[in-house]
């Protein structure tokens, strides 16, 4: 009786409230799929008169718009796969001897490490511009990943879990003669799949989507910028004048994330729920 | 385990990978940085040792530095203030509708309140930018429709106070799941059995509400809290991409001035006693708020 109003009253007013949310994705869609003309006409139909992926197609292949998007999406792929397979490998490394092994200065490097989650990254974004510059490696791929190798929330991560990780597992494989690498490779890293590919989500959409440090460390370089980087530069722009067109490179940029994003939203929420922080 | 010079050594290769990218990636650009802002460099290769002549500069009224750090510190500031209330208070909106939803559709919508934080920083200017705009914007578009400032279109990113409404309520859209997902955490490690007691001695929902649910995600609150100031005063892509500071100066914040001054002014130095300036205001700001939500508590 009084529930089910209720119940019912809260579903419209979360219906409301998600319009909200998805109407800016719809609308991004929405303007993707017109024409110049129609682009530029002020309505609001949410199907345009004449779809068109001509858009897509001129984005794709370079068209009219003139730049690389192709090597964009390469750039982009590249990195972020590149950048969570390290950040993965070095993390769980350092994660499982601080948390397990006899590693001399254990406290002690695991609070430096932990510190730094504290103080805010732009205090040592333009020396690690400086220190790319001075490397000679501002407008490579190296400059694109390896600053993310550093940051200490992976590894603080992993901590959590390998800490409570059973260690009668371990014992079990130490009687049976196995190294420390072995019982690493396969005995804890088999039962850490939900949180590796946890860090691993969460590495993926940080380095896919940001802009800031390649929109730098491409050294202002055409061809080596990322997807979202490079569609920074074209909304300031020229390109302001082609949101059409705009909008469908948007909407490749967010394809990819997307899919991972809905893919792994358990991994993500356990993410959130362990570490409190990021 | 605790063992011989041996085993200590191959335990220390393990960490050793992520310390040599700590040092080198992190700590080091760290140190420098601070060396950095004792120096006049003009990031293209040369430098001196100036002392403390860019702290004395942003404190020297009438120094491009000084107006740089000011006139960003204030737009920042108000973003600060303008943004966290909202941020903080529609999260924990967002979370207790969806946890009072049925369990049959309480997923769906929490995945659809927590989509646009998966789309990047541009993408969400991108989009941002045709909802706003003045001549074709969705948002004109809608209210002309509805009769409301038919003849006269809001510049949402020209115009004071709706240049401040527009960068709020996009980044609420852009970040709030990630306060609410933080929310929904905290709300489900509260305790059924208080909320059947406070049943049983006629609470009504408000009571419960302040009485046993507020009290119960007091730690949470506070790190969503913290969490919030720091993203707010880190704000930097909403601003720089949809209004570009303006107008005027009105929406140039700290780190937009900090890139100005480092790339733009070629002064790497001023710019990362800049940066070191705002990062102490930052760690200032939320360990007061720690302190102060949790001595209440004591």
């Amino acid at each position: 009786m009084g529930t089910k109003a209720k119940q019912a009253g809260l579903i419209l007013i979360a219906t409301v409230l998600g319009i909200f949310f998805i109407v800016p994705v719809i609308w991004m869609v929405t303007i993707s799929l017109k024409s110049d003309a129609e682009a530029f006409l002020p309505n609001l139909n949410f199907i345009p008169d004449d779809p068109t992926i001509v858009n897509y197609t001129d984005a794709l292949s370079g068209g009219d718009l003139n730049v690389p998007i192709l090597r964009w999406i390469y750039n982009s792929l590249l990195v972020s796969v590149a950048g969570t397979l390290i950040v993965l490998a070095v993390d769980a490394l350092a994660a499982y001897g601080l948390a397990r092994l006899d590693v001399p200065f254990k406290k002690w490097l695991l609070s430096l490490f932990l510190s730094t989650l504290m103080i805010p990254g732009i205090i040592w974004f333009v020396p690690q511009y400086v220190l790319f510059q001075d490397l000679g490696l501002i407008g490579t791929y190296h400059a694109f990943y390896l600053p993310f190798t550093s940051s200490a929330f992976g590894v603080f991560l992993l901590y959590q879990f390998f800490r409570g990780f059973p260690k009668e597992l371990e014992e079990a494989a130490h009687i049976d003669g196995a190294n420390k690498w072995k019982i690493f490779y396969a005995v804890l890293l088999p039962s850490s799949k939900s949180i590796l590919s946890t860090l691993a989500v969460l590495t993926f959409m940080g380095i896919f989507n940001d802009y800031i440090w390649p929109f730098y460390a491409s050294g202002g370089n055409d061809t080596m910028q990322t997807l979202t980087s490079g569609i920074a530069v074209m909304t300031q722009g020229s390109y302001v004048n082609s949101p059409n067109k705009l909008m469908a490179l948007s909407t490749i940029a967010t394809i990819p994330v997307l899919v991972v994003f809905l893919l792994a939203q358990k991994a993500i929420v356990r993410g959130i729920t362990q570490s409190g922080i990021k | 385990m605790k063992g011989s010079l041996r085993s200590r050594l191959t335990s220390s290769l393990f960490v050793l990978p992520y310390f040599l990218c700590f040092c080198v990636f992190l700590l080091y650009p760290l140190i420098s940085g601070i060396i950095l802002s004792l120096q006049n460099n003009d990031m293209l290769g040369t430098h001196e040792f100036v002392g403390l002549q860019n702290y004395i500069d942003i404190f020297t009224p009438g120094t491009y530095i000084h107006d740089a750090f000011f006139r960003g510190l204030w737009g920042t500031v108000k973003f600060v203030v303008y943004s966290v209330p909202f941020l903080i208070l529609v999260g924990l909106a967002l979370a207790l509708l969806v946890n009072s939803l049925n369990a049959r559709v309480r997923g769906v919508f929490r995945t659809i309140f927590f989509i646009p934080y998966a789309i990047s920083a541009t993408v969400m200017a991108t989009i941002w930018m045709r909802v706003f705009d003045t001549d074709s914007g969705f948002l004109n578009l809608m209210l002309d429709k509805l009769h409301i400032h038919h003849q006269q279109h809001i510049g949402w990113f020209t115009d004071t106070p709706w240049v401040w409404i527009a960068l709020v309520v996009s980044t609420i859209w852009w970040t709030i799941g990630f306060n609410m997902m933080l929310f929904i955490n905290g709300l489900n490690e509260v305790p059924e059995e208080l909320y059947e007691a406070a049943k049983l001695d006629g609470a009504n929902a408000w009571n419960r509400l302040t009485r046993i649910t507020l009290p119960s995600i007091k730690n949470v609150t506070a790190v969503v809290m913290v969490m919030t100031i720091i993203a707010s005063f880190n704000v930097f892509a909403q601003p720089n991409l949809m209004t570009r500071g303006g107008p005027g100066f009105e929406t140039t914040v700290m780190l937009m001035n900090v890139f100005d001054v480092a790339y733009g002014q070629h002064q790497g130095g001023a710019a990362s006693a800049m940066a070191i300036l705002l990062g102490l205001i930052m760690m200032i700001v939320s360990a007061a708020v720690y302190r102060l939500l949790f001595r209440k508590e004591a």
